[in-house]
């Protein structure tokens, strides 16, 4: 619409700032598969050697493998449960009347905006009382605590643009609102679940301060744990080559599910997650 | 709100919401609570969670110096006596036999000895049963030691029990049981330690720059981008977008790493410098100003990306033909982007930055990976001065109350905001709008 403007000078601006992010995407992905001498800048071999942490043990904190396993199990357990739980609360929510509706509309208004990290303490002690420190169980339900009022926030948005005429003509035709919620509702509410679910997934595939804190053991570390006992061990040599490539295996599940589902996701990144 | 003709009341509302309310309560509210109880303990590493024993020891003696503990109490507690009770002469029947054990029991039986010399002239007593040598009546002696010093006592009535028996003042019971438990306690040190201590301020001035300066990024960034990128043909625009959405999207941990390879003596920028003759040096931590500006971009590219989907679809918003308008009554660019685009962005600006404000003050996660605070403490920030405190120092003793009353503090704020939002802005509106995609 704006033809009157050049863009080129616009262009050539968001290039110059982009450059940092743009140089590191780059180096992350070309320096896994090279080496490059010290004081240089390009690479001058091919190698698989950054790769050798997906066989050999002797590299990271225990097997890459058991912690890729936690780390699904951990993300789609707690999506699976987040969804699950949102897709009848917010239901309930959005267009259910029951005692102390407002109320409950308000309180997850606040936890949405709470700052959960706030809690970390407490549930650390919690979990310790519980007998659940340091096991992966422990970190999942917490876990799946924290997100629940995103979560349900974010599927009453999707419940509240169903159009009321399709329940009204269920529960006209004799349906029971649960019957309505079924099968008239549910369908329509199927790609903000998807979303939800992906984003869930996402959300405990990155999550790092959880498993730091009430999962530090090797028996239940994630990926997260396991990227960041590179950067976190002072003792270690620092080999960049080595951890870019077990980031990047960490990440590309991540980047995959992200360009795929890009546009599902613009609706629920926008609500905020991060600071 | 639409309703149905007739509200009814509908018990699968309450069915409906009970798993969210029975997972919230457990792992969300409670959180809450127990923060503001745990910060009125003196819970520690040395302390334990659960429960204590009673176990007085020299360092607890010299604790209680000036607390109005009586001369004869010290006296009686720091010199060792030997009794001669049941539990010392079954000790004796294992190391010689029995029939010792008897007749000293018929000689001196409950006899309390306070000097050791004493002890050993009593077991010369034994007739039929001698202990010959020497060393072996030194050995015996020391079977009937008995001091309430360097002894477990796991209910407090035993130990009062023991200190009774030592024959210490009843005035005195009180507050060497205090001082003798080993579990935490309910206390308000916690709150007074907050306020004196100097490094608090530090922290709070901390928060503050790290607040304010990356939430300037944030915002200035979040505009040049939403309006850069509102000016580009789709697809460029949409490569650009995506370039900055990624930090948010990628997971912490590598997206620090990434930082360090770039900052780091022998990473990208030492590397480029060094074709210049700079020395290598780690630009992340080798003073304070460079880790702010590291810790402030680092924050600031994962942030801008907020702004940029917000302001976005704002723009996006602006009915087209007042761009037009203005471009027939010869606005320049600037003149369009400042008459008209920023006065429709007032709100999301407003919304944007409170929310970024809150979550800014509570986060730690990238501060910890990328400086832990350092160099010498001049990064951290109270957040993450509450988790050093109570869940990682180099100190090995972690002070889980002290830390949680750092975190009561950010509770606090949080619940005090987060009513605030509920109050003034129309969370609805804002929050489930964006819908920037082509």
């Amino acid at each position: 619409m704006t033809a009157n403007f050049r863009s080129l000078p616009v262009i050539l601006l968001l290039t110059i700032v982009s450059l940092p992010l743009v140089i590191m995407y780059a180096f992350t992905i070309v320096d896994t598969f090279t080496n490059t001498e010290p004081g240089s800048l390009m690479p001058n071999e091919f190698t698989t050697e950054h790769w050798r942490f997906l066989w050999s043990s002797d590299v990271g904190r225990g097997s890459v493998w058991v912690s890729t396993v936690n780390t699904f199990i951990f993300a789609s357990t707690t999506a699976l449960i987040v969804s699950g739980i949102s897709l009848t609360a917010a239901y309930a929510l959005s267009r259910l009347e029951f005692p102390a509706r407002r109320f409950f509309l308000a309180g997850i208004i606040i936890l949405h905006a709470f700052p959960t990290i706030t809690l970390i303490i407490a549930i650390f002690l919690i979990l310790q009382l519980l007998g659940l420190f340091d096991t992966l169980i422990g970190v999942i339900m917490v876990k799946t605590a924290l997100e629940l009022p995103f979560g349900i926030w974010i599927m009453k948005g999707f419940y509240d643009t169903v159009p009321w005429e399709i329940e009204m003509a269920g529960v006209q035709d004799g349906a029971s609102r649960f019957m309505v919620w079924r099968k008239l509702v549910l369908p329509q509410v199927q790609p903000g679940l998807a979303a939800l679910l992906i984003f869930s997934f996402l959300s405990g595939w990155s999550e790092f301060i959880l498993p730091l804190v009430l999962a530090p053991g090797s028996d239940a570390q994630v990926l997260s744990t396991y990227l960041a006992y590179f950067l976190l061990d002072d003792s270690l040599e620092v080999d960049f080559n080595l951890f870019k490539s077990v980031g990047l295996f960490y990440a590309v599940p991540v980047i995959l599910i992200y360009l795929v589902f890009q546009k599902k996701l613009m609706n629920i990144y926008g609500g905020g997650s991060k600071g | 709100m639409p309703r149905t003709s007739k509200p009814r009341f509908n018990w699968l509302g309450l069915g409906f919401m009970a798993p969210a309310l029975i997972v919230v309560a457990l792992f969300f509210l409670a959180p809450v609570i127990m923060t503001g109880l745990f910060a009125f303990t003196n819970m520690s590493t040395s302390t334990g969670i659960t429960g204590g024993e009673y176990l007085l020891t020299q360092s607890n003696l010299r604790a209680l110096e000036n607390s109005g503990v009586s001369d004869e109490t010290f006296e009686t507690l720091s010199t060792t006596s030997y009794r001669v009770d049941e539990a010392g002469l079954a000790r004796l029947a294992e190391q010689h036999n029995q029939a010792t054990a008897d007749e000293f029991r018929t000689l001196h039986g409950d006899t309390v000895f306070t000097a050791r010399r004493d002890m050993e002239r009593a077991l010369k007593d034994l007739n039929q049963n001698r202990i010959r040598s020497t060393r072996d009546r030194k050995a015996a002696a020391e079977l009937f030691t008995s001091s309430v010093l360097d002894e477990r006592f796991v209910e407090e009535t035993d130990f009062r029990a023991a200190l009774a028996n030592a024959g210490i003042n009843d005035a005195d019971h009180e507050i060497l049981v205090t001082e003798a438990f080993t579990g935490w306690v309910w206390t308000t040190e916690n709150v007074e330690l907050l306020t004196s201590l100097s490094s608090s301020a530090r922290y709070a001035m901390n928060t503050a720059i790290y607040v304010i300066f990356t939430l300037a990024f944030n915002v200035g960034f979040g505009l040049l981008l939403a309006i850069s990128t509102f000016y580009l043909s789709p697809r460029v625009a949409s490569s650009f977008r995506t370039i900055w959405f990624l930090p948010r999207v990628l997971p912490p941990v590598l997206y620090v790493l990434m930082w360090y390879w770039l900052t780091w003596d022998t990473g990208i920028i030492s590397t480029f410098a060094g074709y210049f003759g700079f020395a290598p040096r780690n630009w992340m931590l080798d003073t304070a100003t460079n880790a702010w500006v590291v810790i402030i971009l680092i924050n600031g590219f994962v942030g801008a990306s907020l702004g940029m989907i917000l302001f976005s679809s704002a723009i996006k918003a602006i009915p087209s033909s007042m761009l037009y308008a203005s471009e027939v009554d010869g606005a320049n660019r600037w003149q369009q982007v400042r008459y008209i685009i920023l006065p429709q962005l007032r709100w999301p600006i407003l919304f944007t930055s409170s929310y970024q404000t809150l979550s800014l003050l509570t986060s730690f996660e990238y501060i910890l990976l990328a400086t832990d605070g350092g160099p010498g403490g001049t990064t951290e920030v109270w957040a993450l001065a509450a988790y050093h405190t109570a869940l990682n120092n180099y100190g090995g003793n972690l002070q889980y109350g002290l830390g949680a009353a750092y975190a009561l503090v950010l509770v606090i704020i949080g619940i005090i905001t987060s009513l605030l939002y509920l109050r003034f802005f129309n969370f609805r509106e804002l929050v489930s709008k964006p819908r920037i995609e082509n």
